[in-house]
């Protein structure tokens, strides 16, 4: 595939490019600043098999200096195409590198390679960009902190393997950020966020 | 130029498309029959102009300038790109347009009836300014004096 073939695939992003980039910029801060609650973040149009709310999570953090990784089933000609236009971002193969990673429920039981920061620069890790079917299908975990009041209950629809390759990941203040994204909804896990196992909850 | 013939022609038209500023607008009617979306709707941006001093020096930052672009898609699946100096947005638009139709089995006809007229035109405009130019030229004569 060329860059003079590439162009057949675009499509429009957003309808208004700065406002709609802001609007949706605000929006996943404010799900990491809640994590656990769903905001709503409609200003994209599903791309193939992105929905709307992942591309407009794509379209709004993005760019040249963001490498980019992604799952299988969104390595597309069209969703390459797009990116590489609207976003400009490089697609890399290798995981470690990745500044951000689009992820879909097939690769959540190995986060292993992925970045989580270092002590001195722990902002400089992978953000995981994770596409679900819905986020409220699954067992009820309850959240706790920064952010949540007391505690929070959430039932993404995510594997135990998840839980694990997260803690293992984690190691305050390096660890891995996640958005889950489902239809035009997002929710967002910041790595201070702890979910509480069953002898915690009681006590 | 680009060695490529075919990229040398789309050059060639890219440029006229670009300096036809406000003549673009007769052709606005013909330019918009056709089915199309805009993937990327005219914006306005500054685009850094680099120069080398006579040609062959070290680069430099000349300065920055404003420069108005687009992206269109016929319903065909062919798109066409224009970035042109200034901020006019509907020039932007009418030349990705152009470019578009240009890229198309029409071209020949497009050529003719468009690219071929804006460059005559262009061509007249400079000759005319050249030609004014030209008489306000002065000849400085200096005398040798002798001192080396």
């Amino acid at each position: 595939m060329t860059a003079l073939y590439s162009s057949e695939w675009l499509q429009p992003a957003f309808n208004d490019p700065v406002l709609d980039a802001q609007a949706s910029f605000r929006g996943a801060l404010k799900a990491l600043a809640e994590p656990g609650l769903v905001q709503t973040l409609d200003r994209a149009l599903a791309l193939d098999g992105l929905q709307a709310a992942t591309y407009a999570l794509c379209l709004a953090f993005l760019d040249g200096d963001t490498p980019l990784w992604l799952a299988p089933r969104f390595d597309t000609p069209l969703i390459r195409a797009n990116l590489a236009f609207h976003c400009g971002c490089p697609i890399v193969t290798e995981r470690e590198v990745a500044l951000f990673a689009l992820l879909d429920t097939e690769q959540l039981d190995d986060l292993s390679d992925f970045d989580n920061g270092s002590e001195r620069y722990p902002d400089q890790s992978c953000t995981l960009l994770i596409q679900l079917d819905a986020l409220d299908t699954g067992a009820p975990l309850r959240w706790r902190g920064p952010g949540i009041k007391d505690v929070r209950s959430v039932s993404l629809p995510l594997p135990a393997a998840f839980w694990q390759q997260r803690s293992a990941r984690s190691a305050f203040p390096r660890g891995l950020d996640a958005f889950f994204a489902a239809g035009n909804q997002v929710i967002g896990l910041p790595r201070s966020t702890r979910v509480l196992d069953n002898a915690e909850e009681a006590a | 130029m680009h060695h490529d013939p075919q990229i040398a022609t789309r050059q060639r038209w890219m440029s006229v498309l670009a300096r036809a500023g406000q003549h673009l607008a007769r052709f606005e009617a013909a330019l918009k029959d056709a089915d199309y979306q805009l993937i990327r709707a005219p914006e306005v941006g500054m685009s850094l102009v680099r120069g080398r001093m006579g040609g062959t020096g070290a680069a430099f930052n000349l300065g920055e300038m404003t420069v108005t672009r687009c992206v269109v898609r016929l319903g065909d699946g062919r798109t066409g790109y224009s970035y042109v100096a200034g901020r006019d947005k509907q020039h932007a638009e009418l030349a990705a347009l152009a470019d578009a139709h240009l890229q198309g089995t029409q071209q020949a006809h497009w050529l003719e009836q468009l690219i071929e007229p804006l460059a005559a035109d262009q061509q007249a405009a400079r000759a005319q300014a050249a030609a004014e130019t030209a008489t306000t030229q002065v000849e400085f004569f200096t005398l040798v004096r002798g001192e080396d």
